[in-house]
């Protein structure tokens, strides 16, 4: 095959203008195809590494994936909140070994902040079951203190001791800051890859004080309550949004879940996270799949391109395959030069994709974990991705044949007299 | 999974279709095993100690009148489970290897797979219907972090059954399967 | 290198196009000795094309057998049909002889590639040694092809046809594309290498001028008795 290969090279070289087209054609739906892939698992791993060694999240019965999304991933609202008695009831249940319980609704600049107890520094964890831990200073203590994600910390350029004001709802309207009563910040919690980073700590007490005056969601004229007053007050929480839990014996995740379901007091609803999760991803999955037949889709119609390109520059080349002939190359030879042609050119288009997927991924994660809170891996590519690029350079091959099927047929008929 | 409104969710009838899914589950269980090994393979049927019945105490309770959301039935479901939650584990088989089938219900996820997960009899144990009794819960610990498999999966686990000595205080003593191989169940032909 | 082989035997030839309604080709007998250098003569349309490709084995021919040093082409398959051509034949078309992507040197070995006997016979420094003897300039050697006149790629073409001493070389009209001048070069070169190499040299074309230069001269209309035939024919209707 050597001589084959070196000729089928050059020969392309020599056309290679017009052959550049179809590999940047190839290139794109190999970087499209890589990308989304690429994408496809960061985002599931990314997902799936939130929250680890919880066994359950409860919350108002809402439902499940809508629960998961906003007590681990602070997306979307609450329609309802729990009582802290309905909590404290939890908490003291004979199966449960820790309760955290959770408080969402307020942000700053963007960012959500959570009210919680200072269990959640030692209880969370993410990933492979490894524990938040505080990279500088410690969690807080005092009232209006506020340990934060590292994200948070190193966009808003935040540091030990700094003086933050918290805002009602997304904080996009000024009046509704709770300007009179500003955190320090106590600490910054190490990376972890998860919305944790995106997220500042308070305690529960925190949030009560900021809501002291303020009645279903507006502060009253009259009302206003300083810092110092608001400490004074009985600062014991009345809601909570969701409570973590952990048990003392994980295979009563079902009685727990169940019997948190039958609570007569209040509407409640307890999930699995892994459960939950599996669910979203069915979900996700339709949204998954219409992405990937759209690439699929591109990628045949640029192998399309690479045969018909090939196809019709078959005229012009009758002169060089008759001298090929005469040489002493034979119709299964020129078949096979074709073949190569096409199969050449689609692996340097998969190699350009391929590369330029690596290298957009490297120089833009950074850019996409800030905007988007998603971590995009450079991996070299793993068992999926290597199942793609050989079903592309097979492809390539295949579409190639077409032409070399048309190549052995016309040296056949040409014999050494094409005419031309 | 798309919750369906039928009559067959009134506790009732619940307590009923429990007791088909457990004949059934068997029926749908007992194929021989095609792979040769030192493994005995179970029924979810061998996990339940001889005599022990799920419904002692609850025969005389006209169940057929209950009412779903009715406190006196709620009362009645939260003592069943109570039973159940603390029902015994066959001692004899601890230490037995074992090959059982089931539905996967994952609890821990790393990167490489999941490295834990609650093996159930029954479709929807964790959703739908109440949850089995605690001798019908194993906790399994694969040899190694799997991959591929989602809630309600059908699989094969194999591996050294482990029982709490007595029940534990928490009640679902539950059975716990270390280092254990998964495979995918295939269904018989029918 | 004379052998009692012929380069090319010929014998009882029948050839009609697939779907044809008649033979263009009848021959009954024809018979290249082994380094002969015949000249072949047919006006354009008489069916030279169709007994070139016969010869070379890339045609099968319907009646008869045609025999390319010994072997007849029907009883190979076809892939050793196309190894046997690419061993012991050369050929040179009347223009567009070489790959124009290829350098000088390349476009001469390209036999080689193809055939493990003809780089066999080939012995290191051949193509050099011929293309001085063509009287290409050394510094035209590793240029592209397509950067030569016609002329010279036409020689090129002769010393490419002639690399590894193939039993015989078929000339297609080879120097219809070329003026006065270079003809006579041309033929100097193609007939002393020819003769150098021991290659039986079939020369079509239809410039009898060119006659001359040759051991033995064919006139293919005499020859193909199917084309009396169909002329009769044409006349009876």
């Amino acid at each position: 095959m050597t001589p084959l290969i070196t000729l089928a090279a050059r020969s392309a070289w020599n056309r290679r203008f017009v052959l550049a087209l179809v590999v940047a054609s190839i290139a794109l739906s190999s970087f499209l195809l890589m990308g989304i892939e690429r994408i496809r698992q960061d985002v599931r791993e990314n997902f799936a590494q939130a929250v680890s060694g919880t066994d359950l999240i409860v919350g108002a019965r809402t439902g499940p994936v809508q629960l998961l999304l906003y007590s681990v991933f602070r997306i979307g609202n609450a329609t309802n909140n729990i009582r802290w008695t309905s909590a404290q009831v939890l908490a003291q249940h004979r199966a449960v070994a820790w309760m955290v319980p959770l408080s969402l609704g307020d942000s700053h600049r963007g960012f959500p902040v959570l009210g919680t107890t200072p269990d959640y520094f030692k209880h969370f964890k993410h990933g492979d079951k490894q524990p938040l831990r505080v990279a500088q200073g410690r969690a807080f203590e005092g009232l209006y203190e506020a340990v934060l994600g590292a994200e948070v910390a190193r966009r808003l350029n935040y540091t030990l001791g700094q003086r933050i004001v918290l805002a009602h709802g997304d904080g996009a309207i000024a009046a509704n800051d709770h300007a009179d009563k500003p955190f320090v910040v106590s600490g910054i919690l190490a990376p972890t890859g998860t919305p944790v980073d995106r997220t500042l700590h308070v305690s529960l007490q925190a949030i009560e004080a900021l809501h002291a005056d303020w009645i279903a969601g507006a502060r009253l004229p009259g009302m206003a309550l300083s810092a110092e007053a608001a400490a004074q007050r009985d600062l014991t929480p009345r809601s909570v949004t969701a409570v973590l839990l952990g048990l003392k014996n994980r295979a009563a995740v079902f009685s727990v879940q169940r019997e948190v379901a039958a609570f007569r007091d209040e509407p409640l609803l307890a999930i699995l996270p892994g459960v939950a999760l599996d669910e979203l991803w069915d979900v996700v999955a339709l949204g998954e799949r219409g992405l990937q037949a759209m690439s699929a889709l591109v990628a045949v119609v640029s192998l399309g391109g690479l045969m018909a390109v090939i196809l019709a520059g078959l005229n012009e080349r009758r002169r060089e395959l008759a001298i090929l002939r005469a040489v002493g190359a034979g119709p299964r030879q020129m078949l096979w030069l074709l073949a190569l042609e096409g199969g050449l050119v689609t692996l340097a288009g998969v190699a350009i994709g391929v590369l330029a997927c690596w290298a957009a991924v490297a120089g833009l994660s950074g850019w996409i974990q800030g905007q988007f809170g998603l971590t995009l891996q450079a991996a070299p590519p793993g068992a999926p991705e290597w199942r793609l690029i050989g079903a592309l350079v097979a492809g390539g091959w295949l579409a190639s044949l077409v032409p070399g099927w048309r190549a052995y047929r016309l040296s056949l008929a040409d014999g050494l007299s094409p005419r031309l | 999974m798309p919750h369906h409104p039928s009559p067959l969710t009134a506790p009732s009838r619940r307590l009923a279709l429990i007791g088909l899914a457990a004949t059934l589950t068997t029926a749908a269980f007992a194929q021989p095993s095609s792979k040769p090994g030192a493994y005995t393979e179970l029924r979810w049927d061998d996990l339940v100690p001889k005599g022990w019945d799920p419904m002692a105490g609850f025969k005389d309770k006209n169940i057929g009148a209950l009412v779903d959301g009715d406190p006196k039935t709620m009362d009645m479901m939260a003592r069943l489970r109570e039973v159940w939650d603390n029902a015994p584990a066959e001692t004899r088989l601890d230490g037995a290897a074992i090959k059982l089938p089931g539905y996967l219900v994952p609890l821990d996820e790393s990167k490489a797979g999941i490295t834990e997960f609650l093996l159930v009899p029954y479709f929807g144990a964790c959703v739908h219907s109440p949850p089995p009794p605690a001798n019908q819960i194993v906790l399994v610990v694969p040899a190694k972090p799997i991959t591929g498999y989602q809630t309600m999966d059908t699989v094969w686990v194999s591996g050294r059954l482990r029982t709490a000595r007595q029940g534990s205080p928490m009640g679902t003593s539950a059975y716990r399967l270390e280092a254990a191989l998964v495979d995918r169940y295939q269904a018989p032909a029918r | 290198m004379a052998s009692s082989i012929p380069a090319l035997q010929v014998t009882g030839l029948r050839y009609r196009w697939p779907g044809a309604a008649s033979d263009v080709l009848q021959i009954d007998t024809l018979s290249i000795a082994a380094g002969e250098r015949v000249f072949l003569r047919g006006p354009s349309g008489c069916g030279k094309s169709t007994l070139l490709s016969l010869m070379a084995g890339v045609l099968l021919a319907d009646a008869g057998s045609v025999a390319l040093l010994g072997q007849a082409w029907s009883e190979l398959s076809s892939a050793r049909r196309d190894r046997r051509r690419a061993d012991h034949l050369g050929y040179i078309f009347q223009q567009f002889n070489l790959l124009p992507y290829l350098s000088v040197l390349d476009n001469v070995r390209l036999p080689c590639r193809f055939s493990r006997h003809r780089a066999e016979r080939t012995r290191a420094g051949d193509a050099e040694r011929l293309l001085e003897r063509s009287g290409l300039a050394e510094a035209l050697w590793s240029r592209p092809a397509s950067a030569l006149s016609v002329g010279q790629q036409q020689r090129v073409a002769a010393v490419r046809a002639l690399i590894g001493g193939p039993g015989l070389v078929v000339a297609d009209e080879p120097t219809s594309a070329l003026d006065e001048d270079l003809r006579e070069s041309f033929m100097a070169l193609l007939l002393d290498s020819c003769a150098e190499a021991g290659s039986a040299l079939v020369f079509v074309s239809h410039d009898s001028r060119l006659a001359a230069h040759f051991d033995r001269q064919l006139d293919l209309p005499a020859l193909n008795r199917a084309g009396t035939l169909a002329a009769a024919a044409e006349t009876a209707a």
